[in-house]
C-alpha cells in the first residue's frame, strides 16, 4: 500500500513536470531517503516488500511474451546481435572489478 | 471466446507456467533455465499453438504488470539494509558503478550501431544490464520497444550468470567487492543470484550495483543515449 503511494506519487510528479526519469526510480530515491530518514521504519515494508521483490521476475514475463510479435526480427537480425551483448559485458565486468579492486588495494596501503 | 473469459484465461495460464517453471528451476538451478526465460518461452508457444493472438493477451498484461511499479519502489529497501557498506565504501562503489555502466552502454550501443542495426533495436539495447523494471521505464523514455528491452536484459543477465565469475577470476580480480559490484552491474538481479552463492559480501554488494546503476543509467541515459545516436 505504501509502495503504491509512493510509487503514484512519483509518477504523478514525474509526470507533472516532464521529468525524464522512470517514476519507479523517483519514487525508489524517495523511499530510501524517507527511510534513512528514519521517517518509514523498515519493519513496516518488509511483510509487502519480500515477496515482491522474491517474484519479481514474475511481472517481466507478460511484458516479455509481446516479443511473439517481434519473432522475424530476431530471425533476421538475431546473429548481429550477439557481438554487442557479449562485448558489452565482458566490457563492463571488466571496467567495474578492475577499477573497484584497483581502488580498493590503493585504500588499504593508505590505511597501512 | 468472451474477451473477459480470454483475459482471465491467459492470466491463470500465465501464473500456472510461472509456478511451473520456478519448481524446476529449484530443482536444476541452471542459469539457462531461470523461470522468466522458460515461462515467456512455454507461453509465446502455447499461445503460437493454440491462435491466440497478443492483442487477445494485452489485456491480462495490463492487468498482471500493475504491481510492478510499486515492487520497484521495494528495491530501496534492500539498499537501505546494505547502508553501512554502501557509506564505508561509497567511492570505490561510485566510481566503479560509473564505469561499468558508461562502458558496458557505450559498448553496446556503438557496436550495435556499426553492426547497421535499426535505431529500435540500438536504442532498445542501450538498458540491458540494469534491472527489467527500470529498463522498461528508460526504454520508453528514450524511444526503443519495452519487450525487446526485456530480451536484452534476459540475455545479459543469463550470459552473465553463466560466464561472469569465471570470467572475473580469469581477469585475476578477486576482491569480493570488486566481484559483487561486477556482477550486479553487469547482470542486475541473476548476476545478484549467482555471485551471492560466492558469500553473503558479495551478493550484497552485487544488490548495491544492480540498484544504484539503474538510477545512474536512468539519469544519464536521456541525454547521453540520444547524443551518442546522432
Amino acid at each position: 500500500m505504501l509502495l503504491w503511494v509512493i510509487y503514484s506519487l512519483s509518477t504523478l510528479i514525474v509526470n507533472y513536470f516532464h521529468i525524464p526519469l522512470p517514476g519507479s526510480v523517483l519514487g525508489m530515491i524517495i523511499l530510501f531517503t524517507l527511510l534513512c530518514a528514519g521517517i518509514i521504519k523498515e519493519q513496516w515494508l518488509s511483510t509487502a516488500v519480500n515477496p515482491l521483490l522474491k517474484h519479481l521476475a514474475f511481472f517481466f514475463i507478460p511484458i516479455a511474451v509481446e516479443l511473439m510479435q517481434w519473432g522475424d526480427l530476431f530471425i533476421n537480425k538475431g546473429y548481429l546481435l550477439f557481438l554487442p551483448l557479449v562485448v558489452s559485458t565482458l566490457v563492463a565486468l571488466l571496467a567495474t572489478g578492475g577499477v573497484v579492486q584497483a581502488l580498493s588495494k590503493r585504500d588499504q596501503k593508505i590505511e597501512e | 471466446m468472451q474477451n473477459a473469459t480470454m483475459t482471465v484465461f491467459t492470466i491463470l495460464l500465465t501464473i500456472g507456467i510461472y509456478w511451473i517453471s520456478l519448481k524446476i528451476y529449484l530443482k536444476i538451478k541452471n542459469p539457462l533455465l531461470t523461470p522468466l526465460l522458460l515461462s515467456t518461452t512455454a507461453i509465446i508457444l502455447i499461445l503460437l499453438f493454440s491462435g491466440i493472438t497478443f492483442e487477445q493477451y494485452k489485456p491480462g498484461k495490463a492487468i498482471m504488470t500493475f504491481l510492478l511499479g510499486p515492487a520497484t519502489v521495494g528495491l530501496a529497501l534492500p539498499l537501505y539494509l546494505n547502508r553501512q557498506l554502501l557509506r564505508r565504501m561509497f567511492l570505490p562503489i561510485l566510481i566503479g558503478i560509473a564505469c561499468g555502466s558508461l562502458s558496458t552502454l557505450t559498448t553496446a550501443v556503438v557496436l550495435a550501431q556499426l553492426s547497421g542495426l535499426d535505431t529500435l533495436l540500438v536504442t532498445s539495447i542501450a538498458t540491458k544490464s540494469i534491472t527489467a523494471p527500470i529498463a522498461i521505464d528508460i526504454s520508453r523514455i528514450i524511444g526503443g520497444d519495452p519487450a525487446i528491452a526485456v530480451a536484452f536484459v534476459i540475455f545479459t543477465g543469463t550470459l552473465g550468470s553463466m560466464i561472469g565469475a569465471s570470467f572475473l577470476s580469469l581477469c585475476k580480480i578477486s576482491n569480493p567487492v570488486a566481484r559483487g559490484l561486477a556482477m550486479g552491474v553487469t547482470s542486475h538481479g541473476q548476476g545478484t543470484a549467482t555471485i551471492l552463492q560466492e558469500g553473503q559480501l558479495q551478493g550484497a554488494m552485487a544488490g548495491v550495483a544492480m540498484a544504484l546503476s539503474a538510477v545512474f543509467i536512468s539519469f544519464i541515459a536521456p541525454f547521453y543515449i540520444p547524443w551518442l545516436l546522432h
